[in-house]
């Protein structure tokens, strides 16, 4: 996260400005006014980065985080059946329903096949009749 | 009471010869021309591989028809004699009228908001958000 200005700060900060801080507490104060940015450099900074120098002002933590911005890309998923326009899905069609089912017979969750939560209802009702029917299995046996 | 449309499939054991499967069949029609129904189609899916055992068979023949009718007694009296013949292993009866409908409903409804709303031809380049360059406002050290 921060390791771009975590390192710096304690090199960059003036030997003289922890002296008075460190007079009236302990390692913890520093640390919690820094808390805002950065678990990672909380070790050195008990030393030195007491400071209010160019590492530490109270600016809040949108400064340090420049650098390590995480940033995700997760591929959307998108409703197969919205996408299709699908209206009504066919118990009776066994290849339409397989993808939606696990080896085992299970229905996956939406948060796997990126069905919409209408689609994800209408589908579970299809399989569920497929499976009284002998089309799907329950589960499969041994 | 206006009518509805059925989904009924049975299945026989595997080894049940071809004109028991049409007496039966026939019978099935027969009860339904009796309540006032009507049978829209008979589908033969054949021997197909059962996704479970039944009453210890793993394959069976699958005869599929789609029933109208306007009384709920004719359903009751086709699952009776599925019941009661030896050849059917299991049968299911779905009523699926109001699916249809609901079908037909989203299907109307979308063909309406397509006529009304043509999609734009994408206009050349959307207007940009143009965001202001961020100022980086640097917060005065208390400590200098």
């Amino acid at each position: 996260m921060s390791d771009q200005p975590a390192p710096s700060a304690p090199h960059e900060t003036h030997a003289p400005s922890p002296a008075p801080r460190s007079e009236g507490h302990t390692g913890g104060p520093p640390r919690r006014s820094e808390g805002g940015h950065g678990g990672g450099g909380g070790g050195p900074r008990r030393e030195g980065g007491g400071s209010g120098g160019p590492g530490g002002p109270g600016g809040g933590p949108g400064g340090p985080r420049r650098g390590g911005k995480r940033q995700y890309f997760r591929k959307k998923k998108v409703c197969r059946f919205c996408v299709e326009h699908v209206d009504f899905i066919d118990y009776k069609k066994v290849d339409m329903l397989q993808p939606f089912v696990q080896e085992r017979g299970k229905i996956l969750p939406r948060r796997m096949t990126g069905t919409c939560s209408r689609h994800q209802r209408w589908l579970g009702e299809a399989i569920k009749r497929a499976r009284n029917i002998a089309l799907l299995p329950f589960a499969t046996e041994l | 009471m206006d009518e509805r449309i059925y989904d009924l499939i049975f299945i026989c054991r595997p080894a049940t010869p071809e004109e028991e499967v049409n007496k039966i069949v026939a019978t099935l029609e027969h009860s339904t021309g009796e309540h006032g129904g009507k049978i829209e189609k008979t589908e033969r899916w054949g021997t197909r591989r059962l996704a479970y055992r039944v009453a210890k068979h793993r394959e069976g023949f699958f005869v599929y028809m789609v029933i109208k009718s306007t009384q709920g007694d004719l359903i009751k009296e086709l699952e009776r004699r599925l019941k009661v013949s030896d050849a059917v292993i299991k049968y299911q009866t779905i009523r699926l009228d109001e699916e249809l409908k609901r079908q037909q409903k989203l299907g109307k409804h979308r063909e309406r908001r397509a006529s009304r709303r043509p999609r734009k031809q994408a206009p050349g380049a959307p207007p940009p958000a143009a965001p202001p360059p961020p100022q980086q406002q640097a917060p005065t050290a208390a400590a200098e």
